[in-house]
């Protein structure tokens, strides 16, 4: 399969602090790809070493097989939303789409006028009196007109309100699915994600805990009801993500590597947010413990 | 990347050029007046004549009258000058330190890095733009103050070497306002935010201006000294437009007897006590007056070097500033 973006055991340090650490992972082409984590997870890193504003201090992260950090001609083939979509304030959304014209060699001006006029964004205002929801537009069709094949998408939803996340999310799905855009769009909430996405990879503390496609996810994880359990291996489970125990009885989220037939377990079918939570509250826990001094 | 550079500093620009005009508006007229009085007071006449050698007492009287007037009426106008040093360094905090520190402030760096054009390059043109219209301004800043300072210059002693004036006209200006603005860019490259960058900017700019003016340049050639007996027939031999240094009063073997000061006594003057001049000072016969100077016609090539050293010092700042650019994320 091809592969727009791989990463093998990439790293970023702030000072003594790691941003992100020992991340390997794979995106294959045309995935909607949600990378999720909570706030501070290493999600920005991670966008910035793929669109080459960072430079890895371990490790290796390529696009399209080419090393983004000062590649200025690979930048062609990336469109990036930083989050918070920053923008020239004081530019009309028409003077945004001149400057990325002069900006990029390949730029396809009449379709960011045309993806701004649908939307109904006035072209001679400045973007810093636009809503929130409309300059995301802007910074949207800013990155489609570079007509890219890998379009990177920081927090692009966070500050928007519940119904401009919808359009947002909408639009840009209409835009790439003929396209063939690969596309990896991050958010600390899955909830905003989980519609769109085909390809997740979860990012806690630094590392990456989950990456697949939607489907093998849901379909490699159960959640097992059963007597108390005691860490002793069940057939079919390949490992436990996170347990809960009464006195009498445990909740497990497990990942499965076969069909469970022990009877003494119900099994139920999980939900993609159920794998996820289970995933960061395991992540949280260690670290807490670590930074805490006590063991777990 | 020019157009953009244009249409993102053009406000800027316009702006600059208002308080431009508005700063000839007020100097032109007071310059105008200057050279009136200049001329109706004869004092073109007497510049001449006094640098041209044994120039006679009544001429030398004559005209150092005039300078007097002269300087009376506008000594408040040092006080502008003073002001006017300034205007450079409103060139480092205004253009210098916005100019990367405002980009990541506002977090517009990640949408113009990440287009097709390398941030390399991205650099080059906006300092290069930025700098040239910085040697732009200062070149009409130089030349125009020049002009206006030209007649205080001439009726002070101490002529255009002097602290204030020579940093005001000429080319030095040029290195002033190219150092501000790097220095300005570079400060916003480290602090990345506004503020500080401005704040760091004022704060290195007059550090290091003061560093040169008092440690530098009195060394950039070999000062030369002069020395001049303590009785003498009128004013002393002193050369005027000299930049003076270090002066004080030695004794035969060269001891220094009084610093910072020069004596001047009539032929066969003695002191209240019928004393001889300057006994009470520990002045032994033969002392004579000594002074450490650079002299006027220096004037070019301090110019020069003040402007060379400022012009490296900025060069050197925008090479760190492109490669701190380069790691900004």
């Amino acid at each position: 399969m091809d592969m727009v973006l791989e990463a093998d055991r990439l790293g970023k340090r702030y000072g003594s602090t790691w941003a992100l650490r020992d991340c390997s992972l794979h995106l294959p082409a045309g995935r909607i790809a949600a990378l999720v984590g909570p706030n501070g997870a290493g999600k920005s890193t991670l966008l910035h070493l793929a669109v080459g504003l960072l430079k890895p201090d371990a490790g290796a992260v390529r696009v399209f097989g080419r090393s983004p950090y000062g590649d200025t001609e690979g930048l062609a083939d990336i469109g990036f939303v930083a989050q918070d979509t920053p923008l020239y304030r004081d530019f009309t959304a028409a003077e945004l789409v001149v400057a990325g014209g002069k900006l990029n060699r390949r730029w396809d001006a009449t379709l960011a006028r045309t993806r701004l006029a649908q939307l109904g964004i006035p072209p001679d205002r400045p973007v810093g009196k636009l809503s929130g929801g409309q300059r995301a537009q802007v910074a949207l069709a800013l990155a489609l007109a570079k007509q890219p094949r890998l379009l990177l998408l920081d927090e692009p939803v966070a500050s928007l309100d519940p119904l401009a996340r919808r359009e947002f999310l909408q639009s840009l799905m209409g835009s790439v699915a003929d396209s063939g855009t690969t596309v990896l769009l991050s958010s600390h909430l899955l909830a905003d994600l989980e519609r769109v996405c085909d390809y997740l990879i979860v990012l806690n503390a630094a590392q990456v805990q989950l990456t697949g496609t939607v489907d093998d996810l849901v379909a490699g994880h159960r959640q097992l009801i059963g007597p108390r359990h005691d860490g002793g291996p069940i057939g079919g489970v390949a490992a436990v993500v996170r347990a809960s125990h009464t006195d009498r009885q445990s909740t497990l989220l497990v990942k499965t590597d076969g069909p469970i037939t022990d009877p003494a377990w119900t099994v139920r079918e999980v939900g993609l947010e159920d794998v996820v939570l289970a995933y960061l509250a395991e992540g949280n826990a260690q670290t807490s413990h670590t930074e805490w001094g006590v063991p777990a | 990347m020019i157009w953009l550079t244009w249409r993102q500093h053009r406000k800027q620009a316009f702006f600059t050029l208002l308080a431009f005009a508005a700063l000839a508006a007020l100097m032109v007229p007071i310059g105008l007046s200057m050279r009136s009085t200049f001329a109706d007071l004869g004092l073109a006449e007497c510049v001449r004549q006094l640098n041209e050698p044994n120039v006679a007492a009544a001429v030398r009287e004559g005209c150092d009258a005039g300078f007097h007037r002269f300087s009376n009426r506008y000594s408040s106008l040092n006080l502008l000058a003073v002001l006017l040093i300034t205007l450079p360094v409103l060139v480092g905090l205004f253009w210098g330190a916005p100019l990367v520190a405002r980009e990541v402030e506002h977090g517009t760096h990640r949408f113009a890095w990440t287009q097709g054009v390398g941030r390399t390059r991205w650099a080059l043109v906006k300092f290069g733009l930025v700098g040239a219209g910085a040697v732009v301004l200062a070149v009409g800043y130089g030349l125009g103050i020049s002009w206006w300072v030209d007649p205080l210059t001439q009726t002070a002693q101490e002529g255009r070497l002097g602290l204030i004036v020579f940093d005001l006209q000429g080319v030095v200006p040029i290195g002033y306002t190219l150092f501000a603005v790097a220095l300005g860019i570079f400060a916003g490259t480290v602090w990345k935010r506004m503020l500080p960058a401005m704040g760091i900017t004022l704060a290195g700019f007059i550090g290091v201006r003061a560093a040169v003016e008092i440690l530098a340049r009195p060394h950039y050639q070999p000062a030369r000294t002069q020395t001049f007996p303590i009785e003498g027939d009128g004013p002393p031999e002193i050369s005027r437009g000299n930049w003076i240094l270090t002066q004080g009063v030695r004794n035969p073997d060269g001891t220094m007897i009084a610093e910072d000061t020069r004596i001047q006594c009539p032929p066969g003057g003695k002191g209240p006590n019928g004393e001889a001049c300057g006994a009470e000072l520990g002045i032994e016969p033969g002392a004579y007056n000594w002074q450490l100077y650079q002299p006027a016609d220096r004037f070019w090539l301090f110019q020069g070097i003040e402007t060379g050293v400022f012009v490296a010092l900025a060069l050197l700042l925008l090479y760190v500033a492109i490669r701190r650019v380069r790691r900004i994320a």
